[in-house]
């Protein structure tokens, strides 16, 4: 519930009080800034503040206190320390500092005084002067401010009682008010609609991308399909989807009606080898009266390819409350949450950590998409990952395949384009999974953070083999827990629109066309102002320049284009005049089940039986064992397929995530080696010799060296190995 | 290098009459697939031919090869010849890949019909299994099938095999004695940061000098002479004890009892250990021991005037039968013969380790050296260890307290130093706890416990260590290779009195070389791997600057003018850390006293709240996820959990290789500029071999023989192709996979 006040218009409010002049006089350097350093959004005020408070800084950042002042804001509690000297002022605030927390992002206020400590609520009263303040955020953050003896004892209690009374817990409608606490003022609309879109990641809702994308991937006889773009034939679907090239938009349009939600088989990816990805929900509607449209449902399904393999992903993956129960049993293990009341001894953490059954889902879902990394290797066939709803584990597995197979989608722009085009275009339920109303606990699920998870374990092993990093995964993270982006804040594309006022606008701006692939008059998209609430992707507004930096690693050498994989099996397949074969592939076997295409029923069973013969895995059972032992031999480093190793000893907890919030534990102070910074250093610093080289080949080939290079060549340390900043350095960075 | 032919056999010597004869029939055809022999290697027997089997279950393969059992492994030599061939970018010189040094055998199963038995030395059948699988102590598997050699070699080559490896011998059967009988005594290499072997005087007074100490060098144990009378028999040549304690001290309890001095903190405080004084009944003894004790620990406190505190460490840590226990179980887990095995306990892993408590008798002797390095370092305390024998935990502790305090050890040859220091003239049962001459009952791998908690260390603060992780998994290896006078001797005593006799029967001076001789494992490009790309020494600025700063290290809290005297600060600080002991994670520290947990838990945090100075004080954690599984030991022979193209190793070498490039470019550099020459020399880039690594880098070279696709008929051609493929990794991408896909569909 609301208790803030109500102005939230209100320009900058600065009420010096009593206790705050008195202060002012006591430091020196307090008194000129009435602010003390913090940078207000446009709109944003101070509720409360507290000064000579001292912030507890995680492990990763160094451990020990970092000592400032203490803000808690309708938007957010900021802390600004001392001696924060590095401090633009040219650049634009972001909505974050380093140090801040997001109010919607705090689940629990824990105040603790002399002998005791209580959880804040809103309505709660406090009978005592904290000494501590702990804020637990939904993103495995722990933030503890320590009150000093210096600390008006008015002020700490105050500040307590604000952050209590103003932070969010999770209930209908609050969503709204941090939305409005956030971006509310006319300035920060101004601000939001004026940034440009970032034009180098794809987007995918508009024609071009997809095209870009077929084009990149090398996929033929697909084509955009704008017969969905204004959400009439499935609501949940985007505007733009892929379809084969034979099928038309007209024939296109009764196919909806046999797929759950009108989900049909959409092209997701294109493997090297000339396999496609597609994804679709489970059939629906068994009713199949007219012979044209049953040639066009199997035009859809088996695409360019002359055989189709289905992977159900219902069985073997873990369900929703499953990983919803996992997730929670993981952070009660992490966060040693002091009122949760559940303390793992040491002796007990790793079975501790096996109960939780995180890791199991997180592999699990690795071999899905290992197996279908297998599949689409094995060329010129369709592989269509089928789900009841096709809104979850399509999008885990899918967009994983691509991590591990294309080298473009482990770069930044890349990654970002992959979640638009799987899970944010393709209408991943965010806001349900993410339950910020709080009212449908059955629909919460963190199953994008266990695709996170999924990306950090690959990192974990393959860590020279991406572009982004850990950091960057992070970020993500820790933003998929803030209600403040449309990518999050909605359940499809549809949703996302309605939000955004756009429908609105369509009636003027469209004529519905059939045409193919010219649906959107662009310029018309461009003139059109950016939504009010921003896409995750605008790191800008979030994060720090120097933080933004970290979220990329130089790539020594770019991966080489994966060669085409030559097998003899392929050839067989083609050349083969076979009526299209489909198999099921569940439980690590292929078998090929009557009624698996729903409208083949009766006629099916002849052609499964042929086709059995010809498949040698469907009469081994070891088939997913059989397929990756070959894949792993076979595999060649250079073509940049990524395939996880899943035995229990190789699967690794994100610590830097799941660890964050430790605080009473000197947990992982020190990051690993695995770290990419130095190789940073190391590539610049060739760099750097290599430029100095050049010029000293140079100035040498006119006979003037020495006197020209003298000083370059004594700046360079001796030592044997290169000069790198110790760790400490730039982990506190 | 000495080969074996018809009359090269030192096998006549009086000492070996016991050893089968060798085989003397068949020479010539030995002598194409013999292995390399060792100087002094003998062969006992050998069968031909014998099947390797890889334990994959899937692309079952086996190699044909010829078994030889010698006096210092068993060795399986491939038919062919090709393999051998193979570049390894990491090759230890002594013994192949397929070769099992015969100390390194940890047990032996016996094949009977599909029956797997565990074969015990007492139970020799005349019945000879139709295989025989060995779990070696390196965590390597070996199965070999006897079905189609003849009858009258398999049983001879598992008798062979049984009896040196299994049966208890004489300490003058270990190799390393028939070994250093043949090799010249090998030039005495001086590098310049020598390891002290802490053999001769000098060695203790440059350690003393360096540490800055002040106790009393005692030379009475010089010859030996007392050890046999007088002392106990673990006390080193030389040592050193507080100046207080007096000569005739020592013999009152046979030198147990007395401190002998470890190291020095700069402070001046120091670190003592001994053994402690045997068990009696009578009162009057009794006393007498009490008042002893006192007196000495009253020497103690005299050093530098410092309060004494003596930590009994039989008492809190775990007994060396329950580590053995606990290794035992904990090793188990990663011999595996089939891999289907560790698919069912895949489910299970982390409780199925944690189970066996390995890890957290690791995380117990952290904790314990935590302990002491906080009495040394904040309250300045002397510290007197005591244990029952005085040369098995108390080393563990001692060590690893020196390595966190003193940057020094955590060098290469700093670490070395204090590996002789504690361990090897510290007097280690390096012969018993290893389990050299297969008497089982004193087994315990104690040294082996002090390099997992070295590795966590390691592993925590990679930066600080100039050796590698790869260095102590090669260190481990070594334990159980019988060549180096480091590791068979169950005191120096031993060491000096068995060279002796030696030395007499053989008429001339023998010299055992030491393990810290790399050169005799590896070759230059391998002792590469030894060492810590991103160590950085320390510089010399940075010396002098610590120099000056010693005094205040702890960091400020800038807190405006008014902060508080920081003794408050510490106070609050505690109470507010009684609280959440109290409140939360207390498991850690149940076991000390309320005081003392809040006192750890607080050096524990000053420590946290200075910058992390990687050539100063370093703490383990102790966290339940902090300790963490020797991965590249343990799991580096399993193929399925090789990370191929993957790991941590790809940094590490991508740093190598970058840092070798700018070391090039430097040099360029400077030549350009000190002869300003137009001639453009070609640069050469470094172009590091891409190896198709795994994660386990060095080690994962066994990979090539382990997928190979079960042809019987041609299986000559397909593996080698293989095993050139797998290495050789990408040239030829299709046909791998097609000749994979062939020999699965066969």
């Amino acid at each position: 519930m609301l208790t803030g006040p109500k102005s939230f218009f209100k320009a900058r409010q600065r009420v010096p009080d009593v206790k705050d002049r008195m202060l002012s006089h006591g430091s020196s350097d307090v008194g000129d800034k009435g602010t003390l350093g913090l940078r207000l959004l446009p709109g944003e005020h101070i509720l409360q503040k507290a000064v000579l408070v001292r912030k507890k800084l995680p492990c990763r950042e160094g451990g020990g206190w970092l000592a400032g002042t203490l803000f808690c804001t309708p938007f957010r509690v900021a802390f600004v320390p001392q001696d924060d000297l590095k401090r633009d002022e040219d650049t634009d605030p972001i909505l974050l500092e380093d140090h801040d927390v997001a109010l919607a992002c705090v689940e629990k206020v824990v105040a603790v005084g002399p002998s005791r400590m209580k959880v804040m609520t809103p309505t709660s009263t406090l009978k005592f002067v904290p000494e501590e303040l702990l804020l637990y955020c939904r993103d495995f953050q722990v933030h503890g401010f320590l009150f000093d003896r210096l600390t008006p004892e008015a002020q700490a209690m105050e500040i307590t009682c604000a952050i209590a009374k103003v932070y969010q817990p999770l209930q209908p409608g609050a969503l709204l008010t941090f939305l409005n606490a956030a971006f509310g003022s006319v300035e920060m609309r101004q601000r939001l609609s004026n940034r440009p879109r970032d034009a180098t990641m794809c987007w995918f809702d508009i024609a071009s991308d997809w095209e870009t994308e077929l084009e990149r991937t090398g996929a033929t006889g697909w084509r955009v399909s704008s017969i969905n773009h204004r959400f009439e034939m499935a609501a949940s679907l985007p505007r733009l989807n892929v379809v084969p090239q034979k099928v038309l938009d007209t024939q296109l349009k009764n196919t909806f009606a046999h797929f759950n939600e009108g989900r049909i088989p959409r092209w997701c990816w294109h493997h090297p080898s000339g396999s496609d990805l597609l994804r679709m929900a489970s059939f629906k509607n068994n009713i199949y009266c007219e012979r044209d449209n049953v040639r066009n449902l199997e035009a859809l399904v088996f695409g360019s390819g002359q055989q189709c393999v289905v992977v159900e992903l219902a069985e073997e993956m873990p369900t929703l409350a499953d990983l919803q129960q996992g997730h929670a049993r993981l952070r009660a293990l992490c966060l040693a949450d002091e009122s949760a009341a559940v303390t793992v001894p040491d002796e007990k953490w790793l079975s501790s950590l096996e109960s939780t059954r995180w890791l199991d889902h997180v592999r699990c879902c690795l071999r899905k998409a290992t197996e279908a990394v297998c599949l689409l290797n094995d060329g010129l066939q369709t592989l269509i990952l089928q789900e009841a709803e096709d809104r979850d584990m399509n999008c885990v597995v899918s967009s994983l395949v691509q991590v591990m197979c294309d080298p473009y989608c482990r770069t930044l722009a890349g990654f970002q384009g992959l979640v638009q085009k799987e899970w944010v275009v393709a209408g991943h339920r965010f806001l349900s999974r993410a339950n910020y109303h709080r009212d449908r606990e059955k629909e919460e699920a963190p199953v994008f953070l266990l695709f996170l998870d999924c990306v950090w374990q690959l990192w974990a092993q393959f860590p020279s083999r991406f572009q982004l990093t850990p950091e960057y995964l992070l970020a993500v993270h820790d933003s998929a827990h803030l209600p403040l982006f449309s990518s999050f804040l909605s359940n499809c594309e549809l949703e996302r629109r309605r939000r955004s006022k756009f429908l609105q606008l369509l009636p003027q701006c469209y004529t519905p066309v059939n045409g193919l692939g010219k649906g959107l008059p662009l310029t018309a998209w461009h003139a059109l102002p950016d939504p009010p609430l921003p896409p995750v992707w605008d790191w800008a507004l979030q994060y720090s320049s120097a933080r933004r930096s970290r979220f990329t690693q130089p790539m020594t050498r770019p991966d080489p284009p994966p060669p085409l994989v030559n097998g003899s099996l392929n050839t067989v397949k083609t050349t083969e005049e076979a009526p299209a074969s489909v198999f099921l592939f569940s439980r690590g076997t292929f078998t090929s089940p009557s009624n698996l295409l729903p409208w083949r029923e009766g006629g099916g069973t002849g052609l499964s039986k042929r086709s059995l013969r010809r498949d040698p895995p469907s009469e081994s059972p070891l088939a997913p064992d059989w397929l990756l032992k070959a894949w792993t031999l076979a595999e060649n480093p250079g073509s940049g397929t990524l395939i996880p190793q899943l035995l229990a000893p190789c699967v690794g907890l994100w610590k830097d995530c799941y660890f964050r919030g430790v605080l009473q534990v000197q947990a992982f102070r020190h990051p690993e080696a695995t770290s990419s910074h130095p190789v940073d250093q190391l590539a610049r610093e060739v760099q750097q010799l290599m430029e100095e080289l050049a010029l000293a080949s140079a100035v040498g080939a006119r006979g003037l060296g020495q006197v020209g290079l003298e000083p370059s060549s004594t700046r360079m340390p001796t030592a044997a190995l290169p000069s790198m900043p110790p760790y400490t350095t730039w982990t506190s960075l | 290098m000495f080969s074996l032919g018809s009359n090269g056999g030192k096998y006549t010597k009086p000492s070996f009459v016991s050893y089968v004869n060798p085989e003397q029939k068949g020479n010539d055809a030995l002598q194409e697939k013999n292995p390399v022999f060792l100087p002094g290697e003998v062969v006992f027997c050998s069968a031909s031919p014998v099947l390797k089997c890889t334990h994959d279950d899937l692309l079952e393969g086996s190699i044909m090869g010829t078994l030889f059992c010698t006096n210092f492994r068993i060795s399986f030599v491939s038919d062919q010849v090709l393999l051998e061939d193979v570049v390894q970018p990491f090759r230890n010189r002594l013994y192949g890949e397929n070769d099992i040094p015969l100390t390194c055998v940890d047990q032996i199963y016996g094949d009977y019909d599909e029956k797997r038995k565990l074969i015990t030395n007492t139970q020799m059948k005349n019945k000879h299994p139709n295989g025989i699988i060995v779990h070696c102590k390196d965590l390597r598997v070996f199965q070999f099938s006897l079905k189609l050699a003849k009858e009258e070699a398999a049983k001879k080559i598992f008798q062979g095999i049984v009896r040196h490896s299994l049966e208890p011998k004489s300490l003058r059967c270990i190799f390393a004695f028939s070994y250093c009988e043949n090799i010249a005594g090998a030039p005495e290499t001086q590098n310049k940061p020598r390891t002290l072997m802490f053999e001769n005087i000098v060695d203790w007074m440059e350690e003393m000098k360096r540490t800055k100490g002040n106790c009393k060098l005692l030379e009475i144990n010089k010859d030996f002479t007392i050890s046999q009378k007088v002392l106990f028999d673990r006390l080193p040549q030389f040592f050193f004890i507080p100046t207080n304690v007096l000569e005739k001290d020592l013999a009152a309890y046979q030198g147990k009892g007395v401190p002998i001095w470890c190291w020095s903190h700069h402070s001046g405080c120091a670190l003592f250990k001994t053994a402690s004084l045997p068990l009696v009944q009578e009162e009057s003894f009794l006393r007498a021991q009490k008042l002893y004790m006192e007196r000495m620990l009253n020497a103690v406190a005299h050093n530098y005037l410092y309060a004494v505190k003596a930590v009994d460490l039989s008492e809190t840590l775990p007994s060396i039968q329950d580590i053995q226990q606990s290794y035992s179980r904990f090793k188990q887990n990663f011999l595996i013969d089939n891999i289907g095995e560790f698919w069912i306990s895949d489910m299970k892993w982390f409780s199925t380790l944690e189970t066996t408590r390995w890890l957290s008798i690791i995380r117990q002797c952290l904790h314990k050296a935590v302990e002491v390095v906080e009495y040394l370092e904040k309250e300045n305390t002397n510290i007197l260890l005591i244990e029952d024998g005085g040369t098995d935990l108390s080393c563990v502790i001692s060590s690893l307290v020196q390595l966190m305090l003193d940057p020094h050890y955590r060098t290469l040859t700093g670490f070395q130093s204090l590996v002789q220091k504690e361990w090897v003239v510290g007097g280690h049962n390096f012969l018993e706890r290893c389990n050299h001459l297969n008497n089982k009952d004193k087994e315990s791998p104690v040294f082996l416990l002090f390099l997992e908690c070295v590795w966590q260390l390691l592993q925590q603060h990679s930066l600080a260590f100039q050796f590698s992780e790869t260095y102590l998994t090669v260190l481990s290896d070594s334990i159980s290779v019988a060549i180096f006078s480091t590791f068979i001797f169950s005191s120096p005593y031993q060491r000096v009195s068995s060279m002796k006799t030696e030395s007499q029967t053989h008429g001339s001076l023998l010299n055992i070389p030491s393990v810290w001789d790399w050169s005799l494992q590896f070759d230059c490009k391998s002792q590469e791997f030894l060492f810590n790309p991103l160590y950085r020494e320390k510089s010399k600025q940075e010396k002098t600057r610590n120099k000056n700063q010693r005094p205040k290290p702890i960091r400020q809290l800038s807190l405006p003018n008014a902060t508080p005297p920081k003794k408050y600060f510490f106070k609050e600080e505690t109470e507010s850390l009684r609280k959440m002991l109290r409140g939360t994670r207390i498991s850690r520290w149940m076991h000390l006293s309320d005081s003392a947990q809040a006192s750890v838990w607080e050096f524990y945090n000053a420590w946290q709240q200075k910058p992390l100075d990687y050539h100063g004080l370093l703490l383990p954690d102790l966290d339940g996820p902090a300790i963490r599984l020797w991965m590249q030991r343990y799991l580096r022979w399993i193929p399925e959990v090789q990370i191929f193209g993957g790991g941590d190793i790809t940094l590490v070498n991508k740093i190598t290789s970058l840092s070798q490039e700018l070391e090039e470019l430097r040099m360029e550099l400077e030549q350009q500029v000190r002869q300003a020459d137009p001639r453009c020399k070609s640069t050469e880039t470094v172009n590091k071999s891409t190896i198709r690594m795994s994660c386990f880098f060095p080690f994962a070279s066994c990979r090539s023989g382990s997928f190979k696709p079960a042809i019987p008929t041609s299986h000559c051609d397909g593996e080698m192709d293989m095993g050139h493929l797998a290495e050789r990794e990408d040239e030829d991408t299709e046909l791998t996979d097609n000749s994979v896909i062939r020999g699965c569909a066969d």
